[in-house]
This record gives structure tokens, C-alpha cells and sequence, in this order.
């Protein structure tokens, strides 16, 4: 069972969780039902996809999935990266697939989220909101974070809610 | 050197207790040894043949004293009693225990080191000349930039789950003495016509199983602009970089497929609109950094040149070393000195604790307190007077640790090999120990002159065989080790590739073989000013096919 969880928490009876079947559509199909009018889309972007791609038609979407296949793989860093700085989308980003504990901090400073997990002590620490990440960071990125002081490098960043 | 502000220290014990909690989980089995493996690594921590073994950074290869002390401290308590330095200016334990682990790690942050990144598909420690900040050549340091890279990589959200390892090294020398050519990216720090700083940007070289020299992609690069360019080749890397084969993962391949002016336009693209963005690097931050490496206070000791003199008219060996191991500084009072970790028939880059305690402590007392580890596996002391080298030397004398042979035929870089290494397929150390047995007389090394040779255990090529101007490669074949022969490589600023000489030797006869390469040399060159590769380069190799295979061999 699929737990899904954001940082408010685990979150129940999510409309895309993944059932039976997938909530979500692939790229093309997401490009064509936008053409054809509709709306609060869920896509589904691959490791391999071009995420760009869903520029025109990012109004539509209700939710990106981002796919984390294996533990290694990591493409899903890149196109939340630019889901967010690049083409400016401002709503849900999931990550889906092999997701595990350690790679949650990484997703959320990317701009992912949530995510969805089946693996069983990533589900246990999620719901305990016991994260493993480091609250300092050495890098702008997606998700907002402050310069630590004034005077710190201009690349440094400390998440708002570390101590 | 670099001190760690309030931020590092935060920034380090947050990734040692993350560490802590990931072992722990690992302890408890609510993580599989292949999940934990992506995070292990990217801690510099390896399953090796017979144990766990931990890679310590030492970013751009610069250790204080008090670091080094440290490092004798964990070798003695953690380990067996020494440490071995690697050809990424790293040091490696080969037998902690895993539990133990994070304990190495608090004691590391406590001299302002961590083993962040010595392994793993990530950027991975960043190298420079080990000269830096005391060679007359270099056109300004190169290690603050290091620096601003190593922790604008640290921990990185985006670029840590790359296709494969992603390797940087910076120097400011139009000599090149930190391979820039056989990296993932090369940066050579320059002078534009206005005087200001900036890089030379190499993409795509590596070694491995694929051995590629690394392709110009820019020539100017303005230093501002550093960390948007690199990001921008790291993303394009990330994204299209393959994962379907891991020895076709590392980015000199995406560049040979893809073409390198294709590639470059699609960095060029990406940098586009990263350029001037948040990634760009204020002047005057640029300065404090370089602010932490200013040069020491260098007075002028110009008695140095008489003493010295005397000293080498008086002793044999100590002119042997001095001419052998110790470079010109930029000051002329001053040099820079090569610590040999490459006794007569030892093994290549292992220090005991008590080797590095000596260290540690006469370059407190002689050497400003900055010691650098080389690529090539030794140490420099950067800054000596030359009014102090003697004393220095006697010490080091004392210690195991004056070898007269830097540059010489019996200063081998050797990968651990089928000794330790698990992905090995032949011992490497061994035929180190031979071959510098074999060549071990001093005024025979000196004859021969500069003669870089490097030894792989395995196709990945950790000895860089590939790079060596004798470059020999361990392969296995029908059950037995096999050495291949590889002769013309080199890694400086005219890189080169080794070529492959021919069929392979049986451990009992590599050290021969080696011998005969270099009584081919000896024999054929036109004076002793034409070293090795120079020869290598004039003749090509058909006067070694000859000597090793016989006439025929050409024929067949």
C-alpha cells in the first residue's frame, strides 16, 4: 500500500493516489487532452522525457508526477529544477516510483511536494516526520530558502524552518 | 587555507549525525545493502575485499598540521596503524568498522574534514596543482575556486544521484600538474588581454575503459560566472548523460556521442538562462575566499644559498635530494618540497602514523604548517626556505621519508589492487615493490631521468595506466593475471593516451619486461636530454616491439 505524504504530513484518500490503476497520463496524452480542452490534468513526466515540453499547457495541470524508477536515477532532480525556475509551475509536484527516506530532503528543496512511497521504513520515518536531511545548504535552489545572514556567500541558503 | 565558519561546522555535524541515523538504520536492517550502498558511497565508504574501507577528503589536497595529526590519530585508533594517499589527494582507511564509522567522522569534523563525496555518482572531491599558491607559473591560485566548488557541490539536491562519478580539477599554470585533460571538467584558471580572471573549460576526458582527452568548450570563461557554467554542464550531463550502461555513463561518452560542438550549444543553451542569475559569484566574495588563502609571511632568508651549498658539497645524498625533490618557490629563498611516499620496494602512498605525526610536525616548524597531498601519491611541504632544508631532510631521513626519486622511475602511482580492491582482476602493489626494487639504485634512477610509470589492477584505471609514459594494466586471463604494456601516455598539458604495446606479460616476467623497455630508451636515445617520452614521441614504438616480441614480431 502506497503511503502518500507532504510536509504537513501523511496525507489520506488523496485523489492521485496510485490504485489499480494510475491517476496519472503520460506526456503526449497530457499534450492532446490539453489541445483538446482539458483540465486539471495529472501527468506523468519519465526520466527520459523533456519536461518543456508541458510549457503551453502547465495551466492545465493539476499535478506533476515526477518518476524516480530506481534509487539512482536521478533525472527527476533536474526536471523539478526546472518545472519550477524555469517554466514558473507553481503547483503539485509528486515524486513517484523508488522513493526512499534519503532522498526526501533533496526532493524538497527541488520544489517536489510530495511524494509516494512503498517502502515500508521510508513510510514509517515519513509518518513520524523524522526527515534525515541537513538544514544547511551550499546551493540556491527551487524551494525557498534564506540567505543565512546578509553577509554569508551568495550561494549559501538555510531552509526557513531548520533551527 | 580555508578555516570553517560557524555555517561549515553546522553544515558537517548535521551530515555526521545524518550519517549516524543512515548506519544505524543500515544496523537495523530497515535498509538493504543495496539501498544503503547510494548512501554509503556518497559518505566515501566502500566494500572492499575483506572490509569496509573509508575515503577521507582532503579537498584540493591541502591539510594543516593539526589536520594531519588527526589523520595519524584515526590510522592508530581506528585502523592498523597507517593510511594510504590516492591519486584524488585523499586519504583511504582500509580497515575500519562500519559502526565505528561515524565516530571517524565526528573526530574528522573536528579539524574541519569529512569524507563528503569521495565516492558515489556525485561530484566528487575537487583537485588543483599541488603547487598552488607557490609555484612561480601559476597566474593566480587556483584553490579558492576549488573551494567555491567544493561547497557549492557539497550535498547538492540536484546533482547527487548523477549517471556516474563526476570528477573536477582546477590549475593556473599553463603547465598542467593536476591532469585537467583526463577530468569530467577541467578548468585552467588565466588572464584575459583586460587582466582579468577566468578558466579555459575542458570537458569529457576520463580514463577507465575508455580512455578520452578531454575537449576545449570555452576559452574565456569570466570567474562570475563559474557556478552558473558548471551547473549548466552538470544539468545537460544529468539529464541526457546514459544510465543504461554504467561504463558508458561518464560524460566523455555523452560527449563523443553526442559531438562535442552539439553538446556544447546545449550547455551554451542551458547557460543562457542561468547566466547573471543567483549562481553568480559577487567579487567580493570571490576575495574572502581568496582572502583565506593568502600566501604566508615569507621573509627574505638569503642565507639559504650559501648553506645549501656547503651542505651538498659535503653530503652525496642530500644534493641527490635536493636535486631531485625540491622545486623552485616562487620565492627565491624558498622551495617547494617532495615528501616521497615511494621507498625502495615499498608500497605506493601508504604513510604510517608516525610518518604523518613527523610530517605534521616539521611543517609546523619549517613549513608555514601547510602540507599538500599529490595526485601522483606523495606530499609537499610548499614553502622551505632553503636555509632549512637540511635539517628537514635529516628528519625525514630519519623517518623513511627521503627518497630521492620524485619524477623517477621508482615514484609509481599504483591502485590498490587485487590486494584490497574488489573490482580488481590482478595485484598492482606487488609489481610496484618489483619494479622499484629492481631499479632501486639511486644514481641508476638518475640516469634514466624522469619516467612516470602508473599501475591498474583492473580496466577502471584508479593507476591511471593510461596516463603513465610506461602504463601497465593488470587484466585477468584463463584464471591468471596478465599485465598489458601501454607506453607514451601522459597527463599534463600535452595529454596523451598510451598506446597498447602488445600482448600481455605473466606477473614473473613484467619487471623484465619494464627493463627491457627502458634499456631500449637508454640505448637509443640521443642524449640524456631526451627523456623518456620525448623519445617515446620521436620514435614511436617500434624499436620496443622489437626488443620485447623480437623482429619477427613485426612481420607476424
Amino acid at each position: 500500500m502506497a503511503l502518500i505524504w507532504n510536509e504537513t504530513g501523511v496525507v489520506e484518500n488523496d485523489r492521485f493516489a496510485s490504485g489499480e490503476e494510475t491517476p496519472f497520463i503520460d506526456l503526449d496524452a497530457a499534450l492532446t487532452a490539453a489541445e483538446e480542452g482539458a483540465n486539471s490534468l495529472a501527468v506523468l513526466v519519465a526520466p527520459g522525457d523533456d519536461v518543456s515540453r508541458l510549457a503551453p499547457v502547465l495551466d492545465r495541470v493539476a499535478l506533476v508526477a515526477l518518476d524516480f524508477p530506481a534509487f539512482s536515477d536521478g533525472r527527476g532532480f533536474s526536471h523539478a529544477t526546472l518545472l519550477r525556475d524555469r517554466l514558473g509551475y507553481e503547483g503539485e509536484i509528486r515524486a513517484v516510483g523508488d522513493v526512499q527516506l534519503d532522498q526526501v530532503p533533496f526532493m524538497l528543496r527541488v520544489g517536489i511536494t510530495s511524494v509516494e512511497t512503498r517502502h515500508e521504513p521510508t513510510a514509517r520515518r515519513l509518518t513520524e516526520m523524522r526527515l534525515p536531511g541537513v538544514g544547511l545548504h551550499y546551493q540556491p535552489s527551487a524551494r525557498r530558502s534564506q540567505r543565512p545572514s546578509e553577509t554569508s556567500y551568495s550561494w549559501r541558503r538555510r531552509t526557513a524552518d531548520a533551527g | 587555507m580555508y578555516r570553517y565558519d560557524e555555517f561549515d561546522h553546522e553544515f558537517v555535524a548535521g551530515r555526521v549525525a545524518q550519517f549516524r541515523d543512515q548506519v544505524s538504520r543500515r544496523l537495523k536492517g530497515d535498509i538493504s545493502e543495496d539501498a544503503f550502498k547510494p548512501l554509503r558511497l556518497m559518505n566515501g565508504v566502500y566494500l572492499q575485499l575483506h572490509a569496509y574501507m573509508l575515503r577521507v577528503a582532503i579537498p584540493y589536497g591541502t591539510l594543516s598540521s593539526r589536520q594531519m595529526r588527526m589523520l595519524a590519530h584515526i590510522a592508530r585508533r581506528y585502523d592498523r596503524g597507517y593510511g594510504h594517499f590516492t591519486t584524488r589527494q585523499n586519504i583511504q582507511y582500509n580497515w575500519p568498522k562500519l559502526g565505528e564509522i561515524p565516530d571517524i567522522l565526528e573526530e574528522l569534523a573536528s579539524v574541519e574534514m569529512h569524507a563528503i563525496q569521495t565516492s558515489g555518482n556525485c561530484i566528487r572531491n575537487v583537485t588543483a596543482d599541488h603547487f598552488a599558491g607557490a609555484s612561480a607559473d601559476e597566474v593566480a591560485d587556483p584553490r579558492p575556486y576549488a573551494e567555491i566548488l567544493r561547497q557549492w557541490s557539497s550535498l547538492h539536491p540536484e546533482f547527487s544521484f548523477l549517471p556516474r562519478k563526476f570528477k573536477i580539477a582546477v590549475t593556473a599554470a599553463e603547465h598542467d600538474r593536476a591532469a585537467i585533460q583526463v577530468h569530467d571538467i577541467g578548468l585552467q584558471l588565466k588572464k584575459n588581454e583586460k587582466g582579468e580572471l577566468g578558466f579555459a573549460v575542458w570537458i569529457g576526458g576520463g580514463q577507465g575503459r575508455t580512455p578520452m582527452i578531454a575537449k576545449k568548450i570555452k576559452d574565456f570563461l569570466p570567474e562570475a560566472d563559474l557556478l552558473s557554467y558548471v551547473t549548466a554542464i552538470v544539468r545537460v550531463y544529468n539529464l541526457h548523460g546514459r544510465r543504461d550502461n554504467k561504463f558508458k555513463a561518464r560524460i566523455k561518452i555523452l560527449v563523443h556521442e553526442t559531438g562535442t560542438e552539439e553538446l556544447t550549444a546545449q550547455i551554451d543553451a542551458e547557460w543562457a538562462q542561468l547566466r547573471g542569475g543567483e549562481l553568480t559569484l559577487p567579487a567580493e566574495d570571490i576575495a574572502s575566499i581568496q582572502a583565506y588563502f593568502a600566501p604566508p609571511p615569507l621573509t627574505d632568508r638569503p642565507e639559504g644559498w650559501a648553506q645549501l651549498a656547503a651542505w651538498k658539497r659535503t653530503d652525496a645524498d642530500f644534493s641527490a635530494w635536493v636535486a631531485q625533490n625540491v622545486a623552485p618557490h616562487r620565492h627565491p629563498d624558498y622551495g617547494m618540497v617532495t615528501i616521497s611516499l615511494k621507498p625502495i620496494g615499498g608500497i605506493p602512498g601508504d604513510a604510517s602514523a608516525e610518518q604523518m605525526e613527523v610530517i605534521a610536525d616539521l611543517a609546523e616548524e619549517l613549513g608555514f604548517d601547510e602540507i599538500r597531498v599529490t595526485h601522483e601519491q606523495n606530499l609537499v611541504l610548499p614553502h622551505v626556505a632553503l636555509a632549512d632544508l637540511e635539517p628537514l631532510y635529516r628528519a625525514l631521513a630519519a623517518n623513511g621519508l627521503a627518497t630521492a626519486n620524485a619524477g623517477l622511475i621508482t615514484d609509481i602511482i599504483a591502485c590498490p589492487g587485487l590486494d584490497y580492491c574488489a573490482l580488481a582482476n590482478a595485484r598492482s602493489i606487488p609489481v610496484a615493490q618489483e619494479i622499484s626494487e629492481r631499479f632501486g639504485d639511486a644514481a641508476r634512477q638518475r640516469e634514466i631521468g624522469d619516467l612516470k610509470i602508473k599501475i591498474s589492477g583492473c580496466i577502471n584505471a584508479c593507476g591511471h595506466h593510461h596516463v603513465g609514459h610506461i602504463g601497465i594494466l593488470g587484466v585477468e586471463k584463463k584464471g591468471a593475471e596478465l599485465y598489458q604494456i601501454t607506453l607514451g601516455g601522459s597527463a599534463d598539458e600535452n595529454t596523451s593516451i598510451g598506446e597498447i604495446i602488445g600482448r600481455g606479460f605473466e606477473p614473473e616476467r613484467i619487471t623484465d619486461a619494464v627493463e627491457t623497455i627502458v634499456e631500449t630508451y637508454l640505448a637509443g636515445r640521443s642524449n640524456d636530454k631526451e627523456d623518456f617520452l620525448a623519445y617515446y614521441r620521436r620514435v614511436g614504438s617500434a624499436p620496443f616491439k622489437d626488443a620485447l616480441y623480437g623482429e619477427k614480431s613485426q612481420a607476424a
